[in-house]
């Protein structure tokens, strides 16, 4: 298989996970207004974070595409 | 430009097809791009989702949390009279109900329902607050014992003074 080849599956895994992520980020943010128009406000900085570390992931990946993308050339 | 400029973008224009510019990936290489420009994307959109996120978490610094204030909502006679009264606090805007319980209990909340915000009403049979949109029935701990409400009533404190009764701070909804 060609690195090319390897390159498109690999994305294909990268991009499913990515879309995961973001999908999970908006369930945090629907749980984050619900628990705002509730008055849980304990919840709301945990789901924020917990946000912030999955599009630390989902740009370490993008990261990683760029850097493939160069070495591959 | 002269002729021979002309000429040569001709030449250009003759070997590279206008579809061949609007289309230039080549079939093989579709994916491999498409799958680029999602992830970017998706990685814009996380960025957004973020930003939200956080903005919701400093929305609560704002929110009212509550009130300290004091004011005047009625007698205890009246209260004796009809088994609760209604009242507004700590704002106009904020319409509460006092209840006298059966145990001579004085107990205060937020007439505002968790559902969808309508009126909640003192039901004597049922012991409890009655919201009459869609059937939610609060005990007079506040807590939602029936229909769709999932989240207790913000409670009011009262001080009774002689024969008056004055509200004295509020929960947080």
């Amino acid at each position: 298989m060609s690195l090319r080849r390897q390159g498109t599956t690999l994305f294909s895994a990268m991009l499913a996970f990515v879309a995961s992520a973001v999908v999970l980020q908006l369930w945090l943010l629907t749980v984050s207004v619900e628990a705002l128009l509730g008055g849980d406000y304990k919840t709301l900085t945990p789901a924020a974070a917990g946000s912030t570390a999955l599009l630390l992931m989902n740009a370490g990946l993008l990261r990683y595409v760029f850097r493939f993308d160069r070495d591959v050339g | 430009m002269n002729a021979e400029e002309q000429g040569c973008q001709g030449c250009k224009a003759a070997t590279t097809p206008k579809w061949r510019k609007d289309f230039p990936i080549e079939w093989e290489g579709a994916d491999y791009v498409s799958r680029r420009e999602m992830v970017k994307f998706l990685t814009l959109g996380s960025l957004l989702l973020v930003v939200a996120n956080w903005a919701t978490a400093l929305a609560s610094r704002f929110v009212h949390r509550g009130s300290q204030a004091e004011r005047h909502i009625g007698s205890a006679a009246s209260l004796d009279r009809f088994g609760s009264i209604l009242f507004r606090y700590p704002t106009d805007e904020d319409p509460c109900i006092a209840v006298l319980t059966p145990e001579g209990k004085l107990v205060a909340y937020s007439q505002v329902c968790t559902h969808l915000s309508c009126a909640v009403v003192y039901d004597k049979a049922e012991n409890g607050l009655f919201c009459p949109c869609h059937h939610g029935l609060f005990n007079l701990q506040g807590q939602p014992v029936a229909g769709p409400p999932t989240r207790s009533l913000a409670r009011v404190q009262l001080e009774r003074r002689g024969d008056q009764i004055f509200a004295i701070g509020k929960e947080a909804s």
